[in-house]
């Protein structure tokens, strides 16, 4: 069979076991980005319900879905919410990456991987015992809850983003400025945090993607009536299934689009495929 | 020439030095340690406690003076009575069994075509493409599916007009939904871990494989897939973590034929208002998931050492 094959493809200049594995992956990728594009598709067409093909272009749906109160109270939260969520996780989890990277820490791959643990627990675990803790607590649901419990599983982005730029960066640049007589706090303000800002910055932007798509972790800590915009697209799904529900995934996509071209210009992708 | 090897042995040598004085010296930058570390701590390790501790208490132990300690929660799993638990334990495992094996099948090829792609804009544009959808929330996706796989969705509509088929074929509301959706939303993470492990194999030695009379495939089948063997690992066991904890996806597209162990456990929380019986399920799933986190860590640290060691 493999012998065929090769010599199938040694005679013909056309190479067909090339073209397979060309045509094979650009059918994977179109698995992974149709799914996007009918979305769009859906949420421009102006039919009641989900139906194809599509019979005309217009925005009725995105009318909808901004004229509609729970949707925009869904959205404005959300907003805020990853908002504080950006701040506060670039904040403690960069400290927490130039502590792991640069601190002479002990047991250092331990602690990587404690702080990297939220990503691989089932969040709607960390949604559920915090839901529990707070609970036992007394303390409702409050708004800071929910902030905070996003901060957690978004600090593992900023860590991931701005370790992989201290690992790339030369150590001996900080030793230099050191040598050169700089205290250490003026070598950290003036050579390792602008070096490490795009890391940190990207991690951000990841951040806040994290906590506005979030879904398990704030399943259980939101409250009727204010919950943030997945929970509410989440609920209205399991009844409606129409165009505004396209048309508030298109907004997302949008955002995580331009979010992901701000990314590529300010570090390149590649870090991120060190997992 | 060796100009440049004397200063580089010096520079490595005065690194070293350089490197022995940091590590005796105690940094003040180990105290930025402290918010994280607070952080983890609070909302972390003290709620999973709390979550540990309260699937071993008859009702809350705060409001409710009469709570006593019991492990009547956990019996009730594994006598299960009314047979739905273990059906629920058995089809999470097993969706995400399949959901793995199906992303492997997928992300791999993916992984491969990006490891070695000689195009630095090719690599941008796929990577962009693999991440694009990574960022775009479980819901959302989840929608999508949906319009895709219902009775009156794009698929359905296609064939029903090509004549294929008279009725809509059951595509969504069972297990055949929830796991193509559950594959479309963790394929990156697939990709990304098996670009990483399939890149830093030598692509010399599949040439050296391919001179010495090997077909591609076999020079594939016997060089590099073996070599990627840890990432296929790796990959693998982060996907079975996310999908085993899935809920958005299993609840919207299972229908009333899927009932997984997140399902249950936001029934207990938002129906029957059980947070004990909801603990003890959150144990059971978080024991599942922390062996495969353990196994998960052992492959990433075996990797690190053979990069290191080359």
């Amino acid at each position: 069979m493999s012998t065929a094959l090769k010599a199938m493809t040694n005679k013909r200049p056309f190479d067909a076991g090339r073209a397979a594995y060309l045509a094979l992956n650009l059918s994977l990728l179109a698995f992974l980005l149709v799914p996007i594009a009918v979305v769009l598709i859906f949420a421009l067409n102006p039919t009641p319900y989900i139906s194809f093909p599509p019979v005309g272009v217009s925005l009725r749906w995105f009318e909808k879905f901004f004229a509609s109160s729970d949707f925009m109270n869904a959205l404005w939260l959300s907003l805020w919410v990853a908002g504080c969520v950006l701040v506060l996780s670039v904040t403690i989890g960069g400290a927490c990456a130039l502590a792991l990277a640069r601190g002479n820490l002990p047991g250092r791959a331990f602690l990587t991987a404690f702080f990297m643990s939220p990503l691989m627990l089932p969040a709607i675990l960390t949604g559920l015992a915090l839901f529990q803790s707070y609970l036992l607590a007394g303390i409702g649901r409050p708004t800071w809850g929910l902030i905070l419990a996003h901060t957690l599983v978004a600090v593992p982005y900023v860590l991931r983003t701005t370790l992989a730029v201290l690992h790339n960066f030369d150590h001996r640049i900080e030793e230099a400025a050191a040598v050169l007589g700089a205290s250490p706090i003026r070598v950290f303000f003036e050579i390792t945090l602008p070096l490490i800002r795009p890391g940190v910055f990207a991690g951000g932007v990841f951040a806040f993607i994290v906590s506005f798509d979030q879904f398990p972790v704030s399943l259980f800590l939101v409250v009727p009536k204010g919950e943030t915009l997945p929970v509410v697209l989440f609920n209205y799904m399991k009844f409606d299934l129409d165009g505004a529900i396209a048309a508030a995934s298109m907004v997302s996509i949008l955002l995580a689009l331009s979010v992901v071209l701000v990314l590529e210009r300010l570090i390149g992708l590649k870090a991120y495929v060190k997992l | 020439m060796s100009f440049g090897v004397d200063r580089s042995i010096a520079l490595r040598h005065d690194a070293r030095r350089m490197a022995a004085a940091v590590r005796s010296r105690p940094s003040p930058i180990a105290w930025l340690i402290a918010p994280a570390l607070l952080l983890f701590v609070l909302f972390f390790v003290l709620p999973f406690g709390v979550m540990t501790a309260m699937s071993f208490f008859s009702s809350n132990p705060v409001s409710n003076p009469n709570a006593v300690l019991t492990t009547r929660h956990y019996e009730r799993f594994i006598v299960d009575s009314a047979g739905i638990f273990h059906d629920a334990l058995w089809s999470t495992l097993r969706i995400g069994f399949i959901t793995t094996i199906i992303s492997l099948l997928i992300g791999y090829p993916l992984a491969h075509w990006m490891a070695r792609m000689q195009s630095r804009l090719g690599h941008a544009l796929v990577l962009m493409a693999v991440i694009a959808p990574m960022l775009t929330g479980i819901v959302v996706r989840t929608f999508a599916w949906m319009t895709i796989l219902q009775d009156k969705g794009v698929i359905n509509t296609l064939l029903i007009s090509w004549g294929v088929t008279a009725k809509p074929l059951p595509l969504m509301y069972n297990e055949f939904g929830t796991i193509v959706a559950l594959v479309h939303i963790y394929v990156p993470f697939m990709v990304l871990t098996l670009t990483g492990v399939i890149g830093r194999i030598d692509e010399r030695l599949e040439q050296a494989a391919r001179s010495l009379g090997a077909g591609r495939l076999r020079a594939f089948a016997e060089v590099t897939l073996p070599l990627s063997l840890p990432g296929i690992l790796a990959g693998s066991l982060l996907v079975f973590a996310l999908s085993i904890s899935a809920y958005v996806t299993p609840s919207l597209m299972g229908g009333t034929d899927v009932l997984t162990l997140p399902m249950l456990i936001a029934q207990q929380v938002g129906t029957s208002f059980n947070p004990g019986f909801a603990g003890a399920l959150g144990v059971i799933l978080l024991l599942v998931s922390l062996a495969i986190v353990v196994a998960y860590n052992r492959i990433l640290a075996r990797l690190s050492g053979e990069r290191g060691m080359a």
